[in-house]
């Protein structure tokens, strides 16, 4: 897995502005400890469909997906929510992209124990959290 | 020494009661469970494993690999279901059961509830029943669990609804942000409105502190201990009789009967100690307790030549009508902030329309809702315009967390027969016990009530001052889950019902169910204080039978 794919990726679903984005929270590394924890079984799949996100990006802009525009990736994910690609893929898109989605909330949004939001980045965003709490 | 006055199956919040009333009434009593004790580190603060949002897992058992249970859709597609997943129907499998990370509403049912089909009539399909007793009979006992357990709450405020002797022993929880916004709406709209009861010290109260305010309440265990359940009050009670004896880690595989079908006793694996081993135990009474689900699959596991289709079910009424409760939500953004992180942050609800809203069968209660963490937030309360992802989604989750207000409540189901628990013919969990089978759905009123409370919700959030409203309505589902309730059903007719008013299995004088499968309907409200107030009863009854 290319996880210059995977980090332009999560950036995307949760991108930086004042606060981290996605990667910057720790959302790879929670993935990662799922992926060898609750999701083994999905680990392979998983993996595949990074590739074939960046498969895609190359058959529709002939780059990987991390050298693509922002608007060009966002794009290129929306199609991919709505399961209309290009490319023949290996795990159902819509329903990889969900999974995606929601894996990426999760460790961004979860406690930091678990990996991802890292010094608590999304509960002081969200209030959740005052700044002396975390 | 393994022969007892009485066996108890199940530590919840029925099984936990019965154990300190038969304890404390001198009996011998062999309490089992098929959890463990789970101190406040084991339960954890886990956001994505717990009982209210559990993604990966949970976190008051049972454990997820060895309890398979398989679900029936609405299309007659059967699989094998996890206990995290929303299919299992779960509660909680631990000592003190679903009461030792509930949410622990202690709301009493409405007087109307105890008979729902000469209010309502029956409709097409559906079970729907008046229970064998009265509101004016269970009262003394809803206010024994009340006070021996702990509630908080305003008995003047839903006094008109719910006549009461006696108030509350501890005081409301104070209001959060957004109490006064819903209090105003009401009162335009000319709805009642009261403090939402808890069984939470409000101040310390049965030797436990009071509540600090943390933002963890449903799906997690208290760190003060102020949430009162059955491990921290009659549990604790029974043990110091030195009466009562409490089995872990086992759990019952079939009652035993004797040639003529007579209650003897119980078989359980017991894997406290070395691995599993079969045991069993004899007693004059067995009380079993174990939850909606459970209960209704060990009397149907329990067969014999003399009860071919298992204990209690010679009408085939074991295990159906199996209910709990849908649940409309609705949400609005807030002009101000509603969120001050002080928990457990439901505060003030309406029963205004539980009962005699036009073309509609029963009805519910609405509330605000406990402290959600954001994770929670993310995956229950987005409107569904919003996109799932991108800086839109970020900025709601920034600007809105702390705006976003929210109501939600228990529908009164209406039941039906096809709504049920049978046990698998070939799926079996991890010592070979068949496992509880579920299928069927709620009736079409149910829905038809939950369209309507929504609707009310909605109405709450635009009259409190919300920019931007949106609710959710289930559909036509099975409903079950933590507020299981009606598979073994109390009534005088043994033809439509399991039992007899107290909870003694017809045609048994040794046998008793005492847990929400004696439920005849399930109130619009959460059944809990029900279930705590009819094991008082049942209790005190078996007390004196011994």
């Amino acid at each position: 897995m290319n996880s210059e794919t995977h980090r332009a990726i999560i950036d995307c679903l949760i991108p930086p502005d004042d606060f981290p984005g996605a990667y910057d929270a720790g959302v790879c590394d929670y993935l990662e400890r799922l992926l060898h924890t609750d999701l083994t079984d999905q680990a392979v799949d998983f993996c595949r469909g990074i590739e074939a996100i960046d498969a895609e990006a190359l058959a529709r802009f002939d780059k990987p997906f991390a050298k693509l525009s922002p608007a060009e990736q966002r794009s290129m994910l929306a199609a991919i929510e709505a399961g209309t690609v290009e490319t023949s893929w290996p795990v159902p898109p819509s329903r990889f992209f969900e999974m995606l989605v929601n894996t990426t909330a999760e460790g961004y949004y979860s406690e930091p124990q678990q990996g991802g939001n890292r010094g608590a980045v999304s509960w002081v965003m969200t209030g959740f959290e005052e700044l002396s709490d975390s | 020494m393994n022969s007892f006055d009485a066996i108890i199956i199940g530590t919840g919040a029925a099984g936990g009661i019965v154990a300190c009333v038969l304890a404390e009434a001198g009996k011998h009593v062999l309490l089992l469970e098929r959890g463990s004790q789970l101190s406040f580190a084991d339960v954890g603060r886990d956001h994505l494993r717990n009982q209210r949002l559990a993604i990966y897992g949970h976190n008051a058992g049972p454990e997820l690999v060895g309890n398979p249970r398989v679900f029936v859709d609405e299309q007659d597609r059967q699989r094998i279901v996890k206990p995290y997943e929303l299919d299992y129907h779960n509660n909680a499998a631990c000592v003190g059961g679903g009461t030792r990370v509930y949410g622990a509403q202690a709301w009493r049912f409405h007087p109307d509830d105890f008979g729902m089909a000469t209010k309502y009539g029956v409709p097409e399909g559906s079970s729907l029943a008046d229970w064998p007793i009265s509101y004016e009979t269970l009262e003394p006992f809803y206010e024994r669990a009340e006070w021996e357990l702990g509630a908080a709450g305003n008995g003047e405020s839903i006094q008109h609804q719910v006549p009461r002797k006696r108030n509350y022993p501890l005081p409301p929880v104070g209001p959060s942000p957004q109490t006064a916004a819903l209090r105003n709406a009401a009162r335009q709209l000319g709805w009642v409105t009261t403090p939402v009861p808890l069984l939470i010290n409000t101040e310390p109260y049965g030797g436990r502190s009071a509540c600090i305010g943390c933002k963890y309440c449903v799906g997690f265990a208290c760190p003060t201990d102020a949430k009162s359940g059955s491990q921290n009050t009659v549990i604790p009670r029974a043990l110091a009789t030195g009466n009562c004896e409490l089995r872990t880690s086992t759990i019952a595989e079939v009652i035993e009967t004797d040639a003529r079908g007579n209650v003897t006793g119980v078989s359980y694996f017991d894997s406290a100690a070395g691995g599993p081993r079969r045991q069993t135990a004899r007693a004059k009474i067995v009380i079993v307790s174990a939850g909606a689900i459970e209960s209704a699959r060990l009397l149907l596991n329990s067969h014999s030549p003399v009860h071919p289709a298992g204990l209690g079910n010679e009408n085939d009424q074991v295990g159906r009508n199996l209910q709990g409760h849908l649940y409309p939500r609705a949400y609005g953004i807030s002009p101000t902030k509603v969120f001050d992180g002080i928990g457990p942050g439901v505060t003030i609800a309406t029963t205004q329309f539980n009962h005699d809203n036009p073309g509609i069968i029963g009805g519910g209660m609405l509330a605000d809702d406990f402290i959600k963490p954001p994770i929670d937030f993310w995956y229950d309360s987005l409107p569904p315009d919003l996109p799932r992802w991108g800086i839109e989604n970020k900025r709601f989750m920034r600007e809105n967390y702390t705006r976003v207000m929210h109501v939600r409540g228990p529908v009164q189901d209406i039941p039906n027969p096809e709504g049920r628990v049978t046990v698998d013919a070939t799926v079996r969990d991890k010592w070979g016990i068949p496992v509880a089978r579920l299928s069927g759905t709620t009736h079409r009123a149910t829905v038809e009530a939950a369209e309507f409370m929504r609707e009310r919700g909605e109405e709450w959030m635009r009259a409190s001052g919300c920019e931007k409203v949106w609710s959710t309505q289930p559909g036509l589902i099975l409903s079950g889950r933590q507020h299981q309730a009606g598979t073994c059903r109390m009534g005088r007719d043994p033809k439509s019902s399991v039992s007899d008013e107290w909870g003694r299995v017809h045609k048994h004088d040794n046998l008793f169910v005492v847990d929400g499968s004696l439920h005849v309907t399930n109130g619009g409200f959460n059944p809990v204080l029900t279930v705590m107030a009819l094991a008082f009863r049942s209790a005190e009854f078996i007390a004196r039978a011994i």
